[in-house]
């Protein structure tokens, strides 16, 4: 927080600078909303209201805005880095729920009782698919252009992100390094059991394929019937996991001798516990968690107005200081004490990402594979 | 209304004791509004989500129920789960009726405190339970640590994972609804049946089978009826103790509606795994009385 605001100055020129020029050089895409290229044209006088927002944001005395998110270290960080420095700057009292979850803000939506204004999601949620119970980003606010490529979108925009790597536990590999999922799935190499989140779309299907030679770009769609024989090789070694604290622990424990696990559990089960644990990142998911806005909010204007300034350059690395979840806006520079631990510093040309439109729309179609896989 | 009805419904031979069996009537309505705003009616809602409710559209109302059994892991689930309910009421009548035999033999004192140890799984929470036959049972838990560190073993025997796992979550928080209507019925046989039965010649096995065991039967059909309807529910143990083989349905509708968004399919399985429940309910009320089930205990 204090990094931050002692470099704002500075931030601020950057800002102006880079919105003009960044305008200027990168001719937009033809398919791009009207917003984005109206800075080309107008610079001075569209830049200047977006740069308040991020380091003079609207004073809203007596607002009470609700975050919902994923408790845990992971919402403390949230709420050291945004809620209360947000707090402070305009007045906003926060009122937190810990138990974000999809199906409660279907619910809250279908009975016309929203209580959730600001809500942290999975890459699962959030696109147009769920057009009916989530409100239009206001990206007059929100600076699109600086956010990572495919990270922000009509319902979402993408506020930490993270990865899904391969994890593993030295006092199981024995001293031997495995270079990605091919070793993961070579139980002679390596034996010991296998951590796998216990979901369709988590990633299970997408390990499979890489581990069996498929280029991450080629991923999509996923062949599931060649996923689920190359998952059967090791079927009876899976253990699956259904949330991250249970990861940490059969992956610190040695329960596990890798896991596909979330960085930041990984980062956990080596810093907090002190398990020996180590992250391979070669081959890791690279994702995000979103900010999405429950249709109907009474506050939507104050939910958008803290998304602007949470994802601004200057903020929206805040967290990271408190646990190893990157920055979406390009620009924005991470704390130097996790910088190494970061998925998107660990990006090279085995990194994968998610097709989440895909996914989505194909939902039914992994669960079915993946049931009759698993239960089989 | 309870009161219209029951004062048109009577005779007048007890006029004056109705008001008060009537007064005391409107103490059963706050439950009953209760049971009907957040049981009945969601329950309706659910039925009706099943029928309407489709992620893509469907001109078939019955589009859910052919998705659900289109699939045929959906089927096999079904499947474990009635499985998995009868081997926990196989396993909880095992433990269970012993237990409320010694139970009833035993001096009142002592049958107290065996009823507490019976009761006390009730007094902590089921996940917290759960995780804690994961923390004993697991490749790196208590007992697998102590026989590698004996070298009695070299591999980690297999104990989570497995339906024995499950059986062990299970049945430890299903045995008081199998004890306590099995003792109920026990202490209603009058000890003298089985003393006439000795003073008649018969060995004591013969008097405990031809007399003891046929009386205390009905406790016995309430018992496995309540375990089995209850772990027809179950999910949270067999995913947290079991492996896949043991995956109940429950799970699938939590997975449906928490993580797809597909309440319809959701609804469905909830359906379904209600009319089948529904149906063994039935077929089990023409072979015992369903109020000694569900009431077996005021009569103790």
């Amino acid at each position: 927080m204090t990094s931050w605001r002692r470099t704002f100055p500075l931030v601020t020129a950057g800002l102006l600078l880079v919105a003009a020029c960044g305008g200027g050089a990168s001719p937009s895409p033809t398919s791009a909303p009207p917003e984005t290229t109206a800075p080309e044209s107008a610079a001075p006088e569209s830049a200047a209201p977006v740069a308040d927002i991020c380091t003079n944001p609207p004073k809203a005395e007596g607002t009470t805005l609700t975050f919902a998110s994923y408790g845990g270290a992971y919402q403390e960080a949230q709420r050291k880095g945004w809620l209360e420095p947000y707090s402070a700057l305009t007045g906003v009292t926060f009122q937190e729920s810990e138990d974000s979850s999809n199906a409660t803000i279907k619910a809250q939506v279908e009975a016309g009782q929203v209580t959730w204004d600001i809500v942290d999601v999975g890459n699962d949620f959030g696109l147009d698919a769920q057009a009916d119970l989530l409100e239009p980003l206001d990206y007059t606010k929100i600076r699109k252009d600086e956010i990572l490529d495919g990270f922000a979108s009509t319902y979402r925009v993408a506020d930490i992100t993270y990865g899904v790597v391969l994890g593993y536990n030295t006092e199981k590999t024995g001293g031997q390094v495995p270079q990605g999922w091919a070793d993961f799935f070579d139980t002679t190499k390596f034996p010991g059991k296998r951590g796998f989140w216990d979901y369709s779309a988590g990633g299970i299907f997408e390990f499979a394929l890489l581990a069996d030679g498929v280029a991450p770009a080629d991923l999509y769609p996923l062949d599931l019937p060649r996923a689920t024989a190359k998952l059967d090789t090791i079927k009876d070694d899976i253990v699956f996991w259904s949330s991250g604290a249970e990861s940490q622990d059969l992956l610190g424990k040695g329960e596990v001798a890798m896991a596909m696990i979330w960085n930041g559990r990984a980062y956990s089960a080596k810093n907090i516990d002190n398990n020996p644990v180590e992250i391979q990142w070669n081959g890791q998911i690279v994702t995000a968690d979103y900010f999405v806005v429950p249709k109907g909010t009474p506050n939507k204007d104050a939910a958008m107005d803290f998304i602007a300034w949470a994802t601004c350059k200057e903020n929206n690395a805040a967290p990271s200081k408190y646990i190893p979840y990157g920055p979406t806006n390009k620009l924005a520079k991470a704390d130097p004490s996790k910088v190494a631990e970061l998925s998107v510093s660990n990006i090279n040309d085995t990194t994968a990402y998610f097709d989440d439109a895909w996914v989505v729309e194909n939902a039914q179609l992994l669960e079915d594979a993946y049931q009759e896989w698993k239960t089989r | 209304m309870l009161l219209d009805r029951s004062r048109t419904g009577r005779s007048g031979r007890r006029d004056r004791d109705d008001p008060i069996v009537n007064r005391w009537a409107l103490l059963a309505v706050p439950p009953i509004a209760f049971l009907v705003a957040f049981f009945l009616i969601p329950l309706i809602v659910v039925s009706l989500r099943s029928v309407t409710d489709f992620p893509r559209p469907a001109g078939d109302a019955l589009a859910n129920y052919g998705r659900f059994f289109d699939s045929a892991a959906n089927v096999r689930v079904l499947g474990n789960t009635f499985w998995v309910a009868a081997l926990s009421t196989v396993v909880c009548l095992a433990l269970g009726y012993p237990y409320a035999y010694l139970m009833n033999i035993v001096r009142p004192r002592l049958a107290g405190l065996l009823l507490i140890a019976v009761l006390l799984p009730f007094w902590s929470s089921l996940l917290v339970r759960t995780y804690a036959w994961q923390v004993i049972l697991r490749d790196t838990g208590i007992i697998n640590t102590f026989l590698l560190d004996m070298r009695l073993i070299d591999e980690p025997i297999p104990l989570i994972r497995t339906t024995l796992g499950v059986m062990l979550g299970m049945s430890q928080i299903l045995l008081p609804f199998m004890v306590l209507p099995i003792y109920a019925v026990m202490r209603r046989i009058d000890p003298e049946y089985t003393r006439a039965a000795a003073n008649l010649g018969a060995p004591p096995f013969a008097a405990f089978r031809r007399v003891f065991l046929p009386l205390s039967l009905p406790g016995v059909l309430a018992g496995s009826l309540l375990v089995f309807v209850l772990a027809l529910g179950f999910y949270i143990t067999p995913a947290l103790l079991g492996s896949p083989k043991d995956t109940m349905i429950s799970q699938f509708i939590a997975s449906a509606v928490q993580q797809r968004l597909d309440w319809g399919i959701g609804s469905t399985m909830a359906v379904i795994l209600m009319g089948l429940t529904l149906t063994v309910l039935f077929v089990a009320s023409r072979f015992i009385r369903l109020r000694d089930v569900f009431g077996s205990f005021e009569e103790s």
